[in-house]
């Protein structure tokens, strides 16, 4: 008796997963082999990754900000181009913007501790610099951009036709993602013809989550993926 | 606002008429019984009908044969012989259109100092008419709507003028623009904006699509503001457009590049192949086009360079190699140059 274990090559991601690969693995099994594919089903919500965090804060007083541009290392300070300090920080990589009422954005964080962590230093900063800066001040999540792949290439067309011309945006003169917008959670999609997605506008992780479940959900009901 | 619901139900009413009768003719054209026998003598099969208005009888010009009688003269009761006395002998005017800011519906007082007798008018109340003219041109345009409506129509039909668009697609552009006026869309966006994307609407809704490039060149806003302000007012008004199919490009195309219909229904064949194998999805319509194109100008033995494809269909060199690998691969198309 053999037995054939094996976990779906990469590019069979690509076509309907388990169904291709009981296919392929169809002529070996016979009465003596058994095919055990190490490998659950293909799930798009493991490809989920969270790519940007955005969150504001304020620290409750205003600032100089010439003066704290020329403190802060590495801090850039343009007013014709844009009316805040921005600040990098290199670990973990983030960019705070720092404007001159005391609010601070910051952008460009992997995850929503990186955000916490990356606004800390800078309030640290700010701190040492003479600043008084308030206690634990409110960090606000805005947004949160997470991609993922539902390991099929879509037919946008009919995807367009299925989830209804007034729901979607689709433009292939003008971008080549179909837009997606949805109430709950309330996010807008971007759905690609690689079977790639964009999930932005969501507060807090789970969003993408529950987006990539539902947009699987309704191009499943419509036997689009 | 209760009488422009009014309106806007007689709009509806009106265009679900016209629908209606449209779908009637097709009807017959399929089952093609209503409308042959008028054409077609049903005795002797020949196509020469004569009508003959003095006895009101359709003749078969061949056989003699009286196919039709006691028909009604739909034409005017009055006969005119040259351009004046038409002009005097009609009662109506210009039919209804959405292209003016007043349908075409309101007075004006002509040029000519003439009275309803056709006597010329006095030199004393000549001073007199002049201001009234000058008067009635300027309440014609009663209200801010209307001034905006009479700027932005102008404006509308002076880009399909210089685009060369039909009438329908004009007379759809101006229901789609006063639909934006109507709903309130105008506001914060500029009138040429707003005017420019109705014409991209208006062509794609009378498939005769127009590239975003085509109509940035003849307006006086940007490219990316056409297209902006067009996502917007679709997505107000519920236009509910179809993405563009490239096959609707494909006439115009290959009419700018000289190529023969043999090209052109290749050109579609294959484009119809791509659509089949999901090659079309994501990529743009003008891009995908151009290949197809490329590929059948040069399996026709008409073969154009990808500068001058490239050239007509408004995309780069790049892009047309890029889709014409894509396609040439997929769909198994043996080139040799």
């Amino acid at each position: 008796m053999n037995i054939i274990a094996t976990t779906p090559a990469p590019h069979y991601r690509k076509a309907k997963p388990l169904a291709a690969l009981l296919k392929v693995y169809k002529g070996l099994n016979t009465l003596n082999s058994v095919v055990i594919i190490m490998s659950e089903i293909y799930d798009p919500k493991k490809t989920i990754k969270i790519e940007n965090v955005v969150a504001s804060t304020a620290i409750g007083t205003s600032l100089d900000l010439p003066k704290i541009t020329l403190q802060l290392d590495g801090a850039d300070y343009n007013k014709e181009r844009f009316p805040g300090v921005v600040y990098r920080t290199k670990e973990p990589k983030t960019a705070a913007l720092i404007f001159g009422s005391g609010k601070i954005v910051c952008t460009g964080a992997k995850s929503i501790d990186d955000v916490h962590n990356g606004l800390k230093k800078v309030f640290s900063e700010l701190k040492s610099m003479g600043v008084d800066v308030m206690d634990n001040p409110e960090i606000i999540v805005q947004n949160i951009v997470a991609s993922a792949d539902l390991g099929a290439v879509l037919n946008l067309n009919a995807i367009a036709i299925g989830l209804g011309l007034e729901n979607i945006e689709y433009e292939p003169e003008q971008f080549p993602g179909l837009v997606y917008r949805i109430a709950e959670p309330k996010v807008v999609m971007l759905l690609f013809g690689s079977g790639k997605l964009v999930v932005t506008g969501g507060k807090k992780t789970a969003d993408a989550d529950a987006a990539v479940d539902k947009i699987v959900e309704e191009l499943d009901g419509l036997g689009l993926l | 606002m209760a009488e422009l619901e009014k309106e806007k139900e007689i709009e509806k009413s009106e265009r679900s008429k016209i629908r209606e009768s449209i779908k009637l003719r097709k009807e017959k054209e399929k089952v093609g019984a209503f409308e042959k026998p008028t054409v077609e003598c049903p005795e002797c099969g020949s196509r020469s009908l004569v009508q003959d208005y003095e006895r009101a009888e359709l003749v078969c010009n061949d056989c003699g044969l009286v196919v039709d009688s006691e028909f009604i003269d739909q034409g005017p009761e009055w006969r005119a012989f040259d351009h004046d006395q038409r002009m005097k002998r009609s009662r109506v005017g210009a039919p209804m259109t959405y292209t003016i800011h007043d349908k075409g519906l309101s007075t004006m007082i002509d040029w000519r100092n003439r009275d309803s007798y056709g006597k010329s008018i006095s030199s004393k109340s000549r001073a007199q008419l002049y201001r009234l003219r000058k008067w009635q041109r300027r309440i014609r345009v009663s209200n801010a709507t209307e001034r905006n409506l009479a700027f932005a129509l102008s404006e509308l039909d002076r880009m399909a003028s210089a685009l060369g668009l039909s009438r329908n697609v004009r007379e759809t552009a101006a229901v789609v623009y006063r639909k934006a006026v109507d709903m309130n869309l105008i506001r914060g966006r500029s009138i040429e904006g707003v005017a420019a994307s109705a014409l991209y609407a208006a062509c794609r809704q009378c498939n005769v699509p127009r590239t975003l490039d085509e109509i940035a060149e003849v307006s006086r806003v940007s490219r990316k503001e056409i297209g902006r302000t067009y996502r917007f007012i679709s997505r107000e008004l519920g236009l509910k457009l179809m993405p563009t199919s490239p096959i609707d490009y494909i006439p115009r195309f290959c009419s700018g590049l000289n190529l023969h219909g043999e090209v052109q229904s290749k050109a579609v064949e294959i484009l119809r192949q791509a659509a089949e194998k999901e090659l079309t999805s994501g990529r743009g319509p003008t891009g995908v086009a151009a290949a197809a194109i490329y590929i059948s100008s040069i399996l026709c033995g008409e073969r154009r360079t990808q500068r001058e494809v490239a050239e007509v269909a408004g995309v780069t060199e790049v892009t047309i190699r890029n889709r014409y690998k894509e396609l040439a691969e997929q769909l198994d198309i043996e080139i040799i140059l």
